[in-house]
């Protein structure tokens, strides 16, 4: 196979119009059926449903966790990331192979690991509990499995961006009598940021959506520990598809406004 | 960008595609496996499905090689089985959605209902002996060992500083017997206090309760793991499942409140699934054959009270019955509980939502 064969009319007919099915089969049709169907009792039952004290509780609560481990991502992501590209040190291979292993991992198992990790009955969790800090079962314990299962998103966004950046615009920082705080702020930090942006938006709609990991670890307590994503399984256990689907709804559109300022980001990224 | 993406992106879709395929020859086996292994088999040997609750697992596990043996002696026949089990709502919905068990054992009669009402049992179900159920408990509380916060009842889950632990009866069936019975708790304390029952003062008890939730588990099974990874200082639960895991080991007290509810669990016929199978006769010996004796010895060694008078009376000293038992008739009875506390506005929903 080269590039030339790929080039060939049929190939590039033929391969739009399977993505374009399998795109249509798999992701559109799906996504429509659900606004399809949660609009089907029309707009007064959706602004009911979405007017639900417990509902919209459970929206707050994830939009600000999701935030929270958000930020802890981006900060963490970015030093990791740095780390990664610029520094050498045994092991450094095997570190960079391991951050992708949150995706691998079904998200349960994580939620185990964090109860039993941060347990009543672990050395932190005992820790914590002499503080009067309650963790498992508590919104840290949500935080921590959202930053969990988000945790590769920044650093793999950054990473080649780092590696891209051209050293010698770098070193002509340093040669113009710039220091290196000056040279970070004003030379590579600006090279990251769409990277930090876009990772850390993917995060944010990954971590709105995270359902196994935070059922595991959160008390499920409407207007306390229930996020969105728990609150819509609960919709659909106790036969309220309706329910289920407006929060649904809520979570896709703003997945949606995510994905779509990333995408504006990452064009101005390139254009540049 | 670079060069080389188109091609690899070509080829990632191709792979996607092949798989996509696969699966999709695959997915079309499954649903086809099912009911060809659930029909009749070779002539002679038959094939019952059962669906039951998760809770039931262990005993219903022993129970069944000893109908095989029965039903051999009996009848010459080689009865095989296909068990599934999950959580009692879950389960009543995999039937009612076209899971074809021949028979069903669930946590409450509520979720029977759904299979009367998708047409699949016969209204009359519960015209069978002891009402249609097999198995009995009691709501009772578990504590950690030594019980050192000194829990006795249902109040002393009201009081500040404990933690409580009961599943949410929206995901979980059968969490609604453990609300109905720090409920009704409340029901009894006001009809002691006033004279008679008082709903305001029964709500006002769950809702000083709630206060306490640690956690709001999906389901029984969850909330006693969570119980067990160190959560919680109390856990409102079935004896049986209570007992299930001490006999495992567990250092936890048992608690029996003074007012508790007494569980019912129902099991049925699938009328509709036995007769399209042809199993109606082995189906219904089955389910007599959960009330014998022998099988309701069974149910008692893994925790449940026998609803069987003989095997009753051998476990009699192991379950006492609480001088405050009420049954779900004490609170008007199903229609009316999942009316007036889990109908969409209703009680439980109020307490949840803090109006």
């Amino acid at each position: 196979m080269n590039s030339t064969l790929l080039r060939h009319k049929g190939w590039t007919w033929g391969f739009r119009t399977t993505v374009l099915l399998y795109f249509l089969i798999l992701i559109v049709l799906p996504i429509a059926g659900v606004y399809v169907n949660s609009l089907s009792d029309g707009w007064t039952a959706f602004v009911q449903n979405i007017g639900d004290p417990i509902a919209w509780k459970a929206v707050l609560l994830t939009l600000k966790l999701a935030l929270t481990a958000t930020i802890i991502n981006a900060l963490v992501g970015t030093m990791a990331a740095w780390v990664l590209v610029r520094y050498e040190f045994p092991g450094k291979s095997l570190l960079n192979s391991i951050v992708d292993l949150p995706f691998a991992l079904p998200t349960a198992v994580g939620g185990l690991m964090i109860l039993v990790l941060l347990g009543p009955n672990s050395i932190v969790g005992k820790a914590a509990a002499s503080v009067g800090l309650d963790l498992v079962f508590h919104q840290p314990a949500i935080i921590v499995a959202m930053v969990f299962v988000t945790f590769p998103f920044v650093i793999r966004a950054i990473q080649p961006l780092l590696e891209e950046l051209d050293r010698s615009a770098e070193e002509a920082s340093y040669t113009l009598g710039a220091s290196r705080t000056r040279t970070f702020f004003h030379v590579i930090l600006p090279a990251m940021v769409p990277g930090i942006l876009s990772g850390a938006m993917l995060a944010f709609s990954r971590a709105l959506a995270e359902f196994g990991a935070v059922v595991l670890v959160a008390g499920n307590i409407p207007g306390r520990t229930l996020t969105a994503s728990v609150y819509i399984f609960g919709e659909v256990e106790s036969d309220n598809e309706a329910g289920a689907a407006a929060v649904s709804i809520l979570l896709l559109t703003l997945s949606f406004i995510i994905l779509w300022l990333i995408n504006l980001v990452q064009t101005r990224r390139m254009s540049r | 960008m670079k060069r080389g993406i188109p091609l690899s992106a070509g080829l990632l879709i191709w792979i996607i595609l092949l798989s996509v395929l696969l699966s999709g020859c695959s997915g079309k086996e499954e649903p086809g496996a099912q009911p060809a292994s659930a029909a009749p088999a070779a002539a002679g040997d038959v094939t019952l499905v059962i669906g039951a609750y998760s809770v039931a697992k262990d005993a219903v596990g022993e129970i069944l090689p000893q109908f095989q043996q029965y039903w051999k002696d009996k009848t010459g026949q080689k009865v095989s089985f296909q068990e599934s089990y999950e959580a009692s709502g879950t389960q009543a919905r995999a039937i009612a959605g076209g899971f074809e068990a021949d028979v069903t054992i669930l946590s409450l009669e509520g979720d029977v209902d759904k299979l009367v009402k998708a047409g699949l049992v016969d209204k009359n179900w519960k015209d069978a002996p002891y009402q249609g159920m097999v198995t009995r408990s009691i709501v009772v509380l578990g504590t950690r060992k030594g019980n050192p916060l000194g829990i006795h009842q249902f109040q002393d889950l009201a009081r500040p500083g404990v933690k409580v632990l009961y599943p949410n009866p929206k995901t979980s069936g059968g969490a609604q017997w453990d609300i109905n019975a720090i409920y009704g708790a409340g029901l009894k304390q006001s009809e002691r206090e006033q004279g008679k029952k008082d709903p305001a003062a029964a709500k006002a008890f769950l809702e000083a309760v709630h206060q306490n939730i640690e956690s709001l588990d999906k389901s029984g099974r969850a909330s006693m793991a969570a119980f067990e990874y160190g959560v919680g200082d109390v856990i409102v639960t079935y004896e049986n499942e209570l007992l299930a895991r001490m006999a495992k080991g567990a250092q936890y007290d048992l608690v029996v409140p003074d007012d508790t509810i007494l569980i019912e669990n129902p099991a049925a016929v699938v009328d509709s699934y036995v007769d399209k199978h042809g199993t109606r006769k082995v189906a219904e010996a089955f389910l007599d054959y959960l009330r014998t004796p022998e099988a309701q010895e069974i149910f008692a060694k893994h925790g449940f009270r026998p609803v069987e008078e003989q095997a009753m009376n051998a476990h009699r000293s192991e379950y006492p019955d609480p001088p405050g038992l009420f049954d779900i008739q004490y609170l008007g009875g199903w229609s009316e509980v999942r009316s007036s506390l889990y109908s969409k506005r209703g009680i439980w929903y109020q307490i949840l939502a803090g109006i």
